[in-house]
């Protein structure tokens, strides 16, 4: 905890605006048409520079598109008419606490791995209501048609 | 002569190989829910498992893909097929991420010339991005105990986030954590001197 505050404070001393640096898994970077970042019942439209948190459902709209980079690296972009959660996100290779899950229920999906799948593949996965990919440190993408 | 004619055997025998696994039915009527693995950006070639209720998939290649319930072989996509599905997608990829690595003098805390250096370049790739945000790690190698290293990370990267703030670094967001041990550049095994694996990484999103 005591690290965690340190880390904060220091965010805040330098971007000097209330950015809560443990909170934030990654930012929405490129957004084209109408895309929106739910995190804890909140629905915001994204632009560039929106966090993103553990549990936020990004969706992107019939025409839309939208990036999101992740603070392990990860780069994930998404086609139109795509939703995916963020079920867990741990990046603490310190403390050996590695993880990210997702479920994505419809649309399309690129993957480019960060570290979290360099340090530990078996701790990365990508639900669909169909299957579930697994990694191994990868570019790759999903295609999921609406059940 | 001899020898085209010998590959293009060699081709209708990995063809008739493909068409016994089942890949001619691509694509589909309507097609199904799909995993494809791409080439990594630096040209490499990873690997994806798809688990489905119908079986599980291994797939090594680039281009070649699955359906998610795991009920067919990988086969290779046709580049139409991928394009007309991904396209969108694969132009929504953020530029990917840039990272530098500095380096100490020793096992002190005074950044060797060479890393010093480095920091304008830092500072023009931060101003090049739209909305960056700026991780500072610090690494350590595996001499001594793992709590020990964590903190020695930590301490390295708030020295480098307090020099390039200085320098004039404007960012989203800017965080500093420590991987201690844990995140190797060169692999050793443990209580190894390693001074490349001393370092703090910068990376800018």
């Amino acid at each position: 905890m005591k690290f965690v505050s340190t880390v904060a404070m220091f965010a805040l001393m330098v971007v000097g605006s209330p950015v809560w640096a443990q909170e934030s898994i990654g930012f929405v970077k490129t957004v084209s048409g109408d895309a929106s970042v739910t995190s804890a019942g909140k629905l915001v439209k994204a632009v560039p520079g929106t966090p993103v948190h553990v549990n936020s459902v990004l969706k992107t709209g019939p025409k839309a598109s939208m990036g999101v980079t992740f603070k392990d690296n990860q780069v994930m972009s998404f086609g139109p008419d795509t939703e995916l959660t963020i079920d867990e996100y741990l990046y603490a290779p310190a403390k050996g606490d590695l993880k990210f899950a997702a479920s994505m229920s419809k649309g399309t999906l690129n993957v480019v791995s960060g570290v979290i799948a360099k340090l530990k593949p078996e701790a990365v996965s990508v639900k669909t209501p169909t299957g579930t990919i697994g990694v191994r440190g990868t570019n790759y993408v999903i295609k999921v048609e609406p059940q | 002569m001899k020898r085209s004619g010998y590959w293009r055997v060699a081709l209708a025998a990995g063809l008739a190989v493909l068409i016994l696994a089942g890949c001619v039915t691509r694509p589909p009527p309507k097609p199904p829910s799909y995993a494809v693995l791409l080439d990594n950006p630096d040209g490499t070639t990873g690997a994806i498992t798809i688990t489905g209720s119908r079986g599980s998939v291994l797939i090594t290649r680039s281009r070649f893909g699955a359906n998610l319930d795991g009920s067919a072989q990988a086969c290779i996509f046709d580049q139409t097929q991928l394009d007309a599905d991904f396209k969108d997608v694969l132009a929504a990829r953020p530029q990917l991420p840039v990272s530098f690595m500095l380096y100490f003098e020793g096992t002190g805390t005074t950044l060797t010339a060479e890393s010093r250096a480095l920091i304008a370049r830092i500072l023009a790739a931060v101003a090049s991005r739209p909305v960056p945000d700026v991780s500072v790690i610090g690494h350590t190698d595996t001499l001594g105990n793992a709590e020990a290293n964590e903190k020695l990370g930590l301490d390295r990267a708030q020295l480098v986030a307090k020099l390039i703030a200085e320098a004039g670094l404007k960012v989203s967001e800017l965080t500093v954590t420590s991987h201690g041990e844990f995140n190797l550049l060169v692999k050793t095994p443990d209580e190894t001197p390693e001074p490349k694996n001393r370092r703090v990484e910068i990376t800018i999103r």
